[in-house]
């Protein structure tokens, strides 16, 4: 019997270092992507995963992940989107596809399959991955997850909703009741 | 290549319908120094504005209010653009600018009778005439939840307790009304940085 044991909430996103498709001019297609980036800049990395390049549901909701660039960037969280194709497919789909030309968040190249597989999100029979959505805090631990199967698309403001949620607002002393401890920011 | 902030910046502007060449000392200063803060402030205007309570053009009315009682021409115009695409009329927009108005009048003649704390200017006539209260084109409810958004700004507690206890006697709800005044604190957070 297949188990699938998906890397969860309170766990350590796992270290990786990738090539990514973050433009389409010439000699600035490439960039290599780690773990560790997000961190730098004391930002929240969320990373969206589809299973194939060049199927239908996916640039819709690709887009939509696109459309909604500034809202992530303003919560101060790092967009990934990712897949197991290589750089290549995904520089040739990004040319192809008029939806995805003006992108503004990296596609990752999981190549290798080495961080789906880590992440326990690969399908049993095609090896690819699910439709699965992860925000990962400043720290690097996974603070949420979500998973579709396949064919099922995703719900981008709501994962807007979560992060909202994650990121703890009235940090202000103002918002002190009686009997709280006091605010450590 | 824009940074995170500068593209901020230009999104906040777009988001306001003002031109990407205008120049606002404060924006420009945090921009330049890639204050984070600038999202904070995109973010928190744009969940303002996006209250599950207040409908598009109400939440416009009501930033237009916060926005003249700021005496902030540009926010001003701005946010009446808004409320005008959003399907108010040049009425309804012109109460949002008296309300905010006739309130300021209100909040300090009724803030000095509450801190002189004596009867005599209780007695006193005011002599403030207040007629649009009475039959305001945005409705009632709409004026008298307006009318205690400017109250919250202006910090007057008599008006600000009177206006929420008629608003709510009016059917409002308390989540309404909190979004009502997220709505004014937020603008009036922006008006500090945009004018």
């Amino acid at each position: 019997m297949y188990q699938n044991r998906i890397l969860s909430v309170g766990a350590t996103f796992p270290a990786f270092t990738k090539q990514a498709v973050v433009s389409l001019e010439k000699g600035k297609e490439f960039t290599d992507l780690t773990s560790e980036d997000h961190k730098i800049n004391d930002q929240w990395m969320v990373m969206f995963w589809w299973p194939k390049d060049f199927t239908f549901v996916c640039p819709t909701e690709i887009a939509e992940f696109n459309k909604n660039y500034d809202e992530f960037r303003d919560r101060d969280a790092m967009l990934i989107g990712a897949s197991t194709d290589s750089e290549f497919v995904h520089l040739a789909w990004r040319q192809n596809h008029d939806d995805l030309r003006g992108l503004r968040f990296p596609m990752l190249a999981d190549t290798s399959k080495s961080l789906a597989e880590e992440l326990g999100i690969l399908e049993a029979n095609e090896k690819v991955a699910y439709r699965v959505t992860y925000i990962v805090d400043p720290q690097g631990i996974i603070r949420w997850v979500s998973l579709n199967d396949l064919s099922v698309g995703r719900n981008v403001a709501e994962v807007l909703r979560v992060l909202d949620a994650l990121q703890t607002d009235e940090l202000c002393p103002c918002n002190w009741k009686k009997g709280e401890e006091t605010i450590a920011v | 290549m824009l940074t995170a902030t500068q593209e901020t910046k230009f999104d906040l502007l777009r988001d306001l319908g003002l031109s990407e060449d205008s120049n606002f000392q404060a924006l420009e200063k945090l921009t330049d120094t890639e204050s984070r803060y600038l999202r904070d402030l995109r973010v928190n205007l744009k969940t303002a504005l996006a209250g599950e309570t207040l409908s598009a053009k109400e939440a416009y009315l009501l930033a237009l209010a916060a926005a003249a009682n700021e005496e902030n021409d540009v926010l001003s115009k701005a946010f009446e653009e808004k409320a005008l695409d959003n399907g108010a009329d040049l009425s309804e927009v012109s109460e949002a600018i008296a309300c905010a108005s006739l309130l300021a009048t209100n909040n300090i003649l009724y803030r000095f009778r509450h801190y002189a704390n004596k009867d005599v200017y209780e007695q006193l006539p005011a002599r403030v005439k207040m007629n649009i209260m009475l039959k305001p084109v945005l409705g009632r409810e709409f004026f008298e939840l307006m009318s205690l958004a400017i109250s919250a700004i202006n910090g007057c507690e008599r008006c600000i307790t009177s206006h929420e206890n008629s608003v709510l006697h009016l059917g409002t709800t308390e989540p309404r009304i909190f979004e009502a005044i997220r709505v004014a604190a937020v603008v009036v957070g922006l008006s500090k940085v945009v004018r």
